[in-house]
């Protein structure tokens, strides 16, 4: 019941209970309440005119950033009494200094400017305009209005610096780059011998394998001379994946994984752009959606916008995923960030039988999950045997031929892709491979 | 905050002077049973459970007017009236001040409905002055014409009042 209506009932009862009663003192009840009435009317605020201006000291920030937002309201009308002006707060901000809401007195054609300042978790998150309410000193007439003031404050995932991943696509694209192309050439790592040719530099001749295939009786320069031939590194096609079904990033307790896995993403594509691939990104969520390949920093930051907005969604399986082989040929690159599920293995052994060169990421939902589980005797038992389980998919994934790198969140996804992913330097692999001869 | 204190201390001089004025005439039950009112409408206050107001506010006047039936002092009952309409309106305002955390022009609002509430019950208790001294002898025609004219304009007033908002 509002106010205005609630007095009207009591007046009513008040003035047919004196009348009723022909008592001059119960109908004298009635008169503060009908003073209380009028006193509203007396002063109403009239029809608001009013104009806002919104300024945000940035339109897009990394986690744990801050963003003030300079509200200006301008009365182009009469003096307003108790305005209450609210910036109604998207969801996931957070006022860590001022307040986004006044209560103030407006004069005519006057003006009030505050600020205050937010933070919130990574996404978009949009304003879309200012409410203001009038009311008389006894709040009986209200008068609304809504200020369109629109505004958006992008924040970005957080970021993981990984120095290099190391991928092998069997197909590279012609430009150079810092992944081995399955080709002789010019390069650094010894690819193979073949014949000296002319032009060849000198610095090439392999003269221990020359002089073991010398013939003694002729000259040298008869002898037939062998070059080291170098494995040439190209950029590639990457196309990744970010998996943000529901249903395997989601666990009880509103806890998700899929922040990790965003991490992870941003730190492989970030890794692979700067090494000058050319990398596209697939987010299946809340929304499909392909960021076409492209290279260097215009690519990573369309890359972070889309991942700023990535969110789980209800997706079921990923049998709708679809690579466009106009976009990634056949034999090029594809990583696939996901916590799995088991009836994923059929459509990633697929897409390796398909020539792709298959990489999985996976942060570990296991350990995840259980972590915030307690170490009940029969959580512990179910946590072994989903850890079986999933331990089983992942030896399946590898039997096809699947890169695949297991990440415990519990760590640092830097420490995990040093680890799993970074390519030692070329000595160190010379040595591993059994010494510095050619 | 001042207007805080002063709702608590409306709602105990409502409920203080018409448990008195119940009292005094020998009505003990119905007088504690105002009395627990009262402290629940404090109870219910400091919960923030707001709509409790308006319940109570509605009580009071019904009792009110009830005690005049049974010869309690007219000014208790005007002062429970009274207390009551403040306290319902104070605590709508401190609803409305508490909506922002920005208290700049707070002072200035409070005192200028202190003064509006003030303004009403002076003027209020000087017409129930006189609506108590005055004597007219009506039939039961007039008074019923009387109250039809009142009803009429109040609700004249009702309407100009929703159409504004």
């Amino acid at each position: 019941m509002s106010r205005i209506a609630l007095l009207a009932s009591l007046i009513y009862l008040v003035i047919l209970a004196g009348v009723g009663s022909l008592n001059g003192a119960i109908l004298g009840l009635a008169l503060p309440l009908v003073l209380y009435l009028v006193a509203g009317l007396w002063r109403a605020p009239e029809e608001l005119k009013l104009s806002a201006q919104r300024t945000l000291s940035a339109e897009r920030i990394a986690p744990g950033g801050t963003i003030t937002v300079d509200l200006k309201v301008t009365n182009h009308g009469e003096f307003l009494e108790q305005v209450l002006l609210q910036d109604p707060l998207p969801p996931f901000l957070e006022v860590i200094e001022g307040s986004a809401s006044r209560l103030v007195n407006l004069p005519a054609h006057g003006s009030l400017s505050w600020s205050y300042t937010v933070r919130g978790r990574r996404g978009a998150h949009v304003f879309e305009g200012l409410t203001a309410s009038a009311e008389d000193h006894l709040g009986l007439i209200v008068r609304r209005a809504f200020l369109d003031t629109r505004g958006q404050i992008l924040v970005l995932p957080s970021v993981a610096r990984v120095r290099r991943i190391a991928i092998r696509p069997r197909q590279t694209r012609v430009y150079s780059g810092v992944i081995p192309a399955h080709q002789g050439g010019a390069g650094i790592e010894f690819f193979g011998l073949r014949e000296y040719q002319a032009g060849d530099s000198p610095h090439h001749i392999n003269w221990n394998v020359s002089a073991r295939h010398s013939d003694s009786g002729r000259d040298v320069a008869w002898q037939r001379l062998y070059s080291n031939e170098y494995e040439q590194e190209r950029v590639a096609d990457v196309g990744i994946v970010l998996d943000g079904r529901r249903k395997v990033n989601e666990f009880g307790g509103g806890r998700s994984i899929f922040e990790h896995s965003v991490l992870a993403t941003v730190a492989v594509s970030s890794a692979l752009l700067s090494e000058g691939n050319r990398v596209g990104l697939f987010i299946f969520g809340k929304r499909v959606k392909w960021t076409t390949p492209g290279y260097g920093k215009y690519q990573r930051e369309r890359i972070m916008q889309d991942l700023a907005l990535a969110e789980v969604g209800e997706s079921q399986n990923f049998n709708s995923l679809f690579i466009p082989r106009r976009l990634f040929p056949t034999r090029s690159q594809i990583i696939i960030v996901s916590p799995l599920s088991g009836e994923d293995l059929p459509l990633l052994a697929g897409l390796r039988l398909g020539g792709y060169h298959v990489m999985v990421i996976s942060p570990d939902p296991v350990s995840f999950e259980s972590s915030g589980l307690g170490d009940r005797p029969s959580i512990k038992l179910a946590t072994r045997i989903a850890r079986l389980e999933r331990e089983l998919m992942l030896r399946g994934m590898r039997r096809a031929g699947i890169q695949v790198v297991d990440w415990n969140v519990a760590h640092s996804f830097e420490q995990t892709a040093r680890a799993a992913l970074s390519r030692p330097p070329s000595f160190l692999r010379a040595i591993q491979r059994g010494g510095l001869r050619g | 905050m001042m207007t805080r204190v002063f709702v608590y201390a409306s709602i105990v001089a409502s409920a203080s002077a018409l448990a008195g004025g119940l009292a005094l005439n020998g009505y003990i039950s119905p007088a504690i049973s105002i009395a627990l009112l009262g402290v629940a409408w404090i109870v219910a206050y400091a919960r923030r459970l707001s709509w409790m107001s308006a319940i109570v506010f509605a009580l009071f006047t019904f009792f009110a007017i009830l005690s005049l039936w049974s010869k309690t002092s007219p000014w208790l009952a005007f002062a429970c009236m009274v207390f009551s309409l403040s306290a319902w309106d104070l605590a709508k305002f401190v609803q409305r001040l508490d909506l922002t955390a920005d208290k700049t022009d707070s002072q200035k609002m409070e005192r200028a409905h202190f003064l509006r509430l003030g303004l009403v019950i002076g003027l209020g208790a000087m017409g129930f002055a006189a609506a108590t001294q005055l004597r007219i002898s009506l039939t039961f025609g007039g008074a019923a014409i009387l109250s039809l004219l009142g009803i009429w304009g109040v609700s004249a007033l009702i309407y100009n009042l929703r159409s504004r908002e």
